[in-house]
C-alpha cells in the first residue's frame, strides 16, 4: 500500500493541481499496486514518516500565506522526512517555500522552510505560457510539457534543476534551468498539471517510492498513446 | 444638436459597415472609433433611455440573463437597446447603441440592457448610470489569470459604492453576490431557490467560497444548489443568505425544458423556460425579478420567459436524423460541471463531443480542466456511447477523460471540428452533446448548423407548460 498525502486541497487548488495526485494513483492503480490519498488540510495532523508520495501545489497570495504559516510548524518533521528520502513533488508556491527565502519588491525576506538552498525574488514581468524542458530520466532524454505562471524568479546556486529549458522561461527566466531535484524531491513551476502529460516523471516518482519501501520497482508497462500525443502537440508547436 | 456626436456616429456607423464588410465579425471597430472622436458618445446615447438602464454583471449566465430580460421588457410592451452576446467591454457596449442611433445620434428606446464583463464594469458604469444592477454569480474563471476572486468582487463591489443611486438585484444563494447589498448600502431585491430543489446530485467540486465575504470565518452550509450557492451562514459575524423576494420551488425537469414554482410578494406562479441547465432557472428568476420591478405584469413576464430562446451555444438545440444534438459553451469549471449534470440528468444514451482550444479568448492555460469534475462523468459513462475530442488541446482533453476513468475505448480524438462532428453525430447515441471553449465555439455551430437542423422548440408540443 503506498500511502500518497495531498498537502492542503483545500486552499491549493488552482491550476488543477490535483490532476498531479490523480495521475500517480491512476498509475499505481492501473498496475494492481494499492494506494491510499491522504488529503491534509490547515491544523491537520500528518506523520511525514509514513507518507510514500507528497504533493504540494500553489495558490493565490492569500491562500499560500495560510500554507506557510501552517508549514512552517510542519518543518523539522517534514525536513527529516525529506533527508530519508521521503518521495514529493512541489509545485510553484510549494516549490518557493521549500527554499530560504521570498525577496519581495520592496526588500523584505519572507522566509521558506529552508530545507533546499534555494531562494526567489520578485521579478517585475510575469513569466506565462506553455514550456518544454527537458530532464534526464533512467540516462535518457525526456522531453516534458507544461504551463507556467510566476513572477517569481528561482535561483538554485548548486543544487541540480530538474531540466533544461527548450522553450519557454523555467526557473527565472536566464539560466534556462527549470526546477530543482533534491534527493527525491522534485520542485517545478509547471503545471498543466505535469504529471498526466509527461508519465514517465510519474513513473519514476512511482519507482523511488516502491524503492524505499523495499518493493519491487519494476512497473508493468502501460498504453501511452494519449500521453504522448498530448505531449506531441506541444512539442510540435513550440519547437 | 451636438455635432461631436453626430460625427462619431457617422463615423462609427461607417467602420462598422467597412468592418462588415470585410467579414470581420463581433468587431470592436464602430465602438472605438466613436469614442475617439467624442468620448462623450457613450454617456450622450444611453441618456436618451426613456425609462434606464439595466445592467448585468458576474461570471457565468450574463448572456442568457440579458436575453431573457429583453423578453421579459418587450412583453411589457417596452423598446429595448441590448448588447450582443460577448461585446460586454466598454467598446461593445457603445456599439450597441450606436446601431440603434440614426445618423443624427437619436434613438428612442425605454431600456438599455446591457450585459459587462466583470472587469469592466467600473469604466463602464462611469459613463452609463444604471438604475438596476443584476448580478448572478462570482466563479474563478480560467481567464482570471491569477485565480483571485476576490479581486474581481472587490472590483464590482467598489464600482457599485461610486453610483449614487441604483437598484440591486442579487443572487441570495452566493454568499459572494448576496454581501454587495450590506457591503455597497445600495437597496436591493433578492432571488433564490429553495432548499432541496435540484432534481439531480450535481457534481461533487470544489466550493468556492467557504469562507464568509464580510469576516473570513468559514462559512457553515445546510444546503448546497451548486459550486458555493446553497444556504450558508457565518457562525461568527452573522452574515447569512438574505430571505429572498423572489424565491423557486418545485423544480421539475420536461424533457428539454424547465419548470417551477415561483413565489414572489404579490403572489405565486408557474414559471417555464424552454433549456435545459438547472442554472438557468438563476438566470429566469433574475430575469423574473427585474420584470417585477419594473411593474410588467407576472403574466406577460412568464410569456415573455416563455418565449426565450436560447443563444448560440447556451444549450442550443439542433436536431439530426430526428436525434436531438445540444450545443453547450464551457468556460469555466463550474460551467462544466453544470453542463456535465445537466446531459446526466437528460434519460437514454448519448454521444458527447468536448472541443478544447487555448486561444487568448479561451485562456491560453487549460488546466482548469483538471478541476472540472469529470469523474462524476466517468462515474456514469454507462449511458455514453463515444466521447470525441477536438480542438487545439482535443489530445489534453482525451487525456483528462482517461484519467477520470473512462475506457480507452469510447475516446477518440479528431483534431479536426468538422470531422469530429461528423463522427459525433454518427454516433450510436440517442442524443449527443456538444461542449465547446469560446474559439472553438462559432467554428462548431456553423459546422453543426451545416449537418442538423437549428429545432424549433416553439413548434413541440411545449405549450403545455403555460
Ligand atoms: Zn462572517
Amino acid at each position: 500500500m503506498l500511502k500518497v498525502c495531498h498537502l492542503y486541497p483545500d486552499l491549493l487548488n488552482l491550476y488543477g493541481d490535483r490532476g498531479n495526485v490523480i495521475a500517480f494513483v491512476q498509475r499505481c492503480r492501473w498496475r494492481g499496486i494499492p494506494v491510499e490519498v491522504l488529503e491534509v488540510n490547515v491544523e491537520q495532523p500528518v506523520n511525514f514518516a509514513d507518507i510514500d508520495f507528497l504533493f504540494l501545489g500553489g495558490g493565490s497570495d492569500r491562500e499560500q500565506n495560510l500554507m506557510a504559516d501552517d508549514l512552517l510548524k510542519r518543518k523539522d518533521s517534514l525536513k527529516e522526512a525529506i533527508e530519508n528520502g521521503l518521495v514529493a513533488l512541489a509545485i510553484c508556491g510549494g516549490y518557493q517555500m521549500l527554499g530560504r527565502y521570498y525577496l519581495t519588491h520592496e526588500g523584505q525576506r519572507i522566509p521558506g522552510l529552508g530545507i533546499l538552498d534555494l531562494y526567489t525574488r520578485a521579478g517585475h514581468k510575469r513569466l506565462i505560457g506553455n514550456i518544454v524542458i527537458e530532464m534526464t530520466i533512467d540516462g535518457e532524454p525526456v522531453k516534458v510539457v507544461g504551463f507556467e505562471n510566476h513572477s517569481g524568479q528561482t535561483f538554485i546556486g548548486n543544487l541540480n534543476p530538474l531540466g533544461r529549458v527548450l522553450a519557454g522561461f523555467g526557473n527565472n527566466g536566464q539560466d534556462s534551468l527549470e526546477g530543482v531535484r533534491y534527493k527525491n524531491v522534485f520542485c517545478s513551476y509547471l503545471h498543466g498539471p505535469l504529471l498526466p502529460k509527461n508519465y514517465r516523471l510519474t513513473d519514476l516518482l512511482i519507482s523511488l517510492a516502491l524503492q524505499r519501501r523495499g518493493l519491487h520497482a519494476e512497473l508493468k508497462p502501460l498504453n501511452n498513446d494519449l500521453e504522448e500525443a498530448a505531449v506531441k502537440a506541444m512539442v510540435d508547436r513550440l519547437l | 444638436m451636438n455635432i461631436r456626436l453626430m460625427m462619431a456616429v457617422l463615423a462609427a456607423k461607417f467602420a462598422s459597415f467597412i468592418s462588415r464588410r470585410f467579414g470581420w465579425k463581433g468587431s470592436s471597430l464602430p465602438g472605438v472609433v466613436a469614442r475617439k472622436i467624442y468620448p462623450g458618445t457613450l454617456r450622450d446615447l444611453a441618456g436618451q433611455a426613456r425609462r434606464g438602464i439595466i445592467m448585468v454583471t458576474g461570471t457565468n449566465g450574463k448572456t442568457t440573463t440579458n436575453n431573457m430580460i429583453a423578453n421579459v421588457i418587450e412583453a411589457g410592451g417596452f423598446r429595448v437597446v441590448i448588447n450582443q452576446e460577448g461585446a460586454n467591454l466598454i467598446t461593445g457596449v457603445t456599439a450597441a447603441f450606436i446601431k440603434h442611433a440614426d445618423w443624427l445620434g437619436r434613438m428612442r428606446f425605454d431600456y438599455a440592457l446591457l450585459e459587462v464583463d466583470e472587469a469592466s464594469f467600473p469604466r463602464v458604469v462611469k459613463e452609463v448610470k444604471p438604475q438596476f444592477v443584476v448580478v448572478n454569480n462570482f466563479f474563478r474563471d480560467q481567464l482570471d489569470r491569477y485565480g483571485e476572486l476576490d479581486k474581481t468582487v472587490q472590483l464590482v463591489r467598489d464600482a457599485l459604492k461610486t453610483l449614487p443611486d441604483v437598484h440591486l438585484v442579487l443572487n441570495t444563494d452566493d454568499p459572494l453576490v448576496a454581501q454587495l447589498q450590506t457591503t455597497t448600502g445600495h437597496p436591493a431585491s433578492f432571488f433564490g431557490l429553495a432548499p432541496h430543489q435540484r432534481p439531480d446530485n450535481g457534481a461533487r467540486q470544489t466550493r468556492e467560497a467557504r469562507f464568509c465575504p464580510r469576516c473570513g470565518k468559514e462559512l457553515h452550509y445546510d444546503t448546497y444548489q451548486y459550486s458555493q450557492l446553497g444556504s450558508y451562514a457565518c457562525e461568527d459575524c452573522g452574515f447569512q443568505r438574505p430571505t429572498p423576494e423572489v424565491e423557486a420551488a418545485l423544480v421539475e425537469t420536461a424533457g428539454t425544458a424547465l419548470r417551477c414554482q415561483v413565489r414572489y410578494p404579490a403572489g405565486q406562479v408557474q414559471l417555464a423556460i424552454h433549456t435545459q441547465g438547472f442554472y438557468n432557472l438563476y438566470n429566469a428568476l433574475a430575469a423574473f425579478t427585474v420584470g417585477y420591478l419594473v411593474g410588467i405584469e407576472p403574466r406577460r413576464i412568464l410569456k415573455g420567459l416563455l418565449r426565450y430562446k436560447p443563444a448560440i451555444g447556451r444549450m442550443e438545440t439542433f436536431r439530426y436524423n430526428g436525434k436531438p444534438a445540444v450545443l453547450n459553451l464551457v468556460k469555466n469549471p463550474t460551467g462544466y460541471n453544470e453542463g456535465i449534470a445537466t446531459l446526466l440528468n437528460i434519460p437514454g444514451t448519448k454521444n458527447v463531443f468536448m472541443a478544447v482550444n487555448d486561444n487568448d479568448a479561451d485562456g491560453r492555460d487549460i488546466s482548469w480542466l483538471w478541476d472540472v469534475d469529470f469523474e462524476y462523468l466517468a462515474d456514469n459513462h454507462r449511458d455514453i456511447e463515444v466521447f470525441v475530442c477536438s480542438g487545439l488541446r482535443g489530445e489534453e482533453m482525451a487525456l483528462r477523460l482517461k484519467y477520470a476513468g473512462v475506457p480507452l475505448e469510447k475516446i477518440t480524438v479528431v483534431r479536426e471540428l468538422a470531422a469530429a462532428i461528423k463522427e459525433v453525430l454518427e454516433g450510436p447515441g440517442e442524443s449527443t452533446y456538444l461542449y465547446s471553449t469560446y474559439t472553438a465555439l462559432w467554428p462548431t455551430q456553423k459546422i453543426l448548423s451545416g449537418l442538423a437542423v437549428k429545432e424549433d422548440l416553439h413548434a413541440e408540443g411545449l405549450s403545455s407548460l403555460s
